[in-house]
């Protein structure tokens, strides 16, 4: 296939790609707003019955250890926090979507949803040792979704792997990324760029998932939270939770180090609390998808 | 043959000869493998970082997490299913502390896991027969009890040997 060609290919599927629930899009337009509270969350999930069912079980699963049984939408909501609501009502409109293997990565059924929430964890672990002004729970959502573009590239990346991996050792391509872009013309960042303007994601969040691996290249008020999602991603490869074949084949970013004040200790405590949220999250989580 | 699957910071020992203990993508973590020929056992702790001083009561919970608190505890399961911990007599090998491209210090977390467990081990007289450890790939590792042999995977490679 010719690059323009696939060029139509991957604009085809993705305008194919399922749009996200209205729940789930108000509840991002909301999360990235500056102002809002979380009885403005409380208010938005109450509207819902299955997703006020979903937070219940969550709430009340195991993995979360709680004495007493909650039973009111308010409580749920601020005990688990805005992020695990938001993550909820995504994983509930958009749950194939986010398990499918990603075969052109040789990645396992699930593996790009852990991946993502994570990534989502360790980035709002890091934005708290920000030294500018950081959303943490921005930082969290926008970790969940960086990687949206891999679900809609990876078809178009069948039996790649073995030879990109063999260019980067090789040095004939600089990354995973750019072996990307010279299989297929694009890399998943931009892939998933162009899928967060067909979700109407908020801006900020098209931002992070453009510049993911490039913080250096942003501009503006987003470069800080583009550097959090960085790090987390490149925190949920170290604790091995990867897509797969890419895992690891990206670059470190210094520039980190402007926005970030983490030295060894801190890197080391972040990636054991990162992994203790995730292995707690993910248990109340996949309960619920057994139903 | 039942799989005995270690998540992270999880530990084994295992004599069962139809059995074979496993750990999934290792990243910038550490599998540490002991073998003993004489009693036919065989143990593995998923190590995720060096030292246990950041977190005393993490520790405690869930030793295998450290370098400094896994090596001994793994040693002392060991021991339980007949094994000489020390000197010469365990077979030791050693899978993942890799790392991002283009890592520096703080993030070669890695490095300092691998570093880590060998210190504690040279404090028993061991050190590995075989490694395969760093670069830039997560790693799978499992172990046969019965054959002894250590199968690295990863996503993209054949399987290989160490």
């Amino acid at each position: 296939m010719s690059i323009s060609d696939l060029h139509r290919e991957i604009t085809r599927a993705i305008e194919a790609t399922p749009l996200l629930s209205p729940m789930a899009s108000q509840l991002l337009q909301l999360n990235a707003k500056e102002a809002h509270e979380l009885k403005d969350i409380v208010d938005l999930v109450k509207c819902d019955s299955i997703l006020t069912a979903r937070l219940l079980k969550v709430v009340n699963s195991a993995a979360m250890s709680l004495r007493h049984q909650i039973n009111s939408v308010e409580h749920a909501v601020s005990y688990l926090g805005e992020r695990i609501v938001v993550s909820i009502a995504i994983a509930e409109c958009a749950a194939s979507f986010f398990s499918q293997p990603l075969s052109g990565y040789e990645s396992a059924q699930g593996e790009l949803w852990k991946h993502e929430l994570f990534t989502a964890i360790a980035s709002r672990i890091v934005a708290r040792h920000a030294r500018v002004e950081l959303a943490p729970d921005m930082a969290f959502t926008a970790g969940l979704l960086h990687d949206i573009g891999k679900a809609i590239l990876s078809e178009f990346l069948q039996d790649t792997s073995r030879g990109v991996l063999k260019d980067i050792v090789q040095g004939n391509t600089n990354d995973y990324l750019t072996a990307e872009q010279s299989r297929v013309g694009f890399d998943h960042s931009t892939v998933g760029f162009e899928l967060a303007k067909h979700w109407r994601l908020p801006e900020l969040l098209q931002q992070v998932i453009l510049h993911h691996h490039h913080p250096e290249q942003a501009e503006g008020e987003s470069v800080a939270l583009i550097y959090a999602v960085h790090l987390g991603d490149i925190l949920a490869m170290m604790g091995g939770c990867g897509t797969g074949s890419d895992s690891m084949q990206y670059h470190l970013q210094p520039g980190y180090a402007d926005y970030f004040n983490i030295n060894k200790d801190d890197l080391a405590m972040i990636l054991l609390e990162s992994t203790e949220e995730f292995n707690k999250v993910e248990a109340s989580m996949s309960l619920m998808e057994e139903k | 043959m039942k799989t005995m699957v270690l998540g992270v910071g999880d530990l084994g020992a295992n004599n069962d000869q139809d059995s074979e203990i496993k750990t999934y993508a290792l990243g910038s973590c550490v599998s540490v493998v002991l073998l003993d020929p004489k009693t036919r056992t065989v143990g593995m702790v998923h190590v995720a970082l060096p030292e246990s001083k950041i977190n005393r009561a993490k520790a405690l919970e869930r030793p295998g997490y450290f370098a400094d608190t896994g090596i001994p505890k793994l040693l002392e399961e060991m021991t339980k299913l007949g094994c000489q911990p020390k000197g010469k007599g365990l077979i030791v090998k050693l899978a993942g502390g890799a790392a991002i491209m283009d890592h520096n210090d703080t993030f070669n977390i890695g490095k300092r896991n691998i570093l880590a467990v060998k210190k504690v081990l040279w404090g028993y007289g061991m050190g590995p027969r075989s490694e395969d450890v760093g670069g830039t790939f997560s790693r799978t590792v499992s172990v046969s009890v019965k054959t002894g042999e250590v199968i690295l995977s990863s996503p993209g490679r054949p399987n290989w040997k160490i």
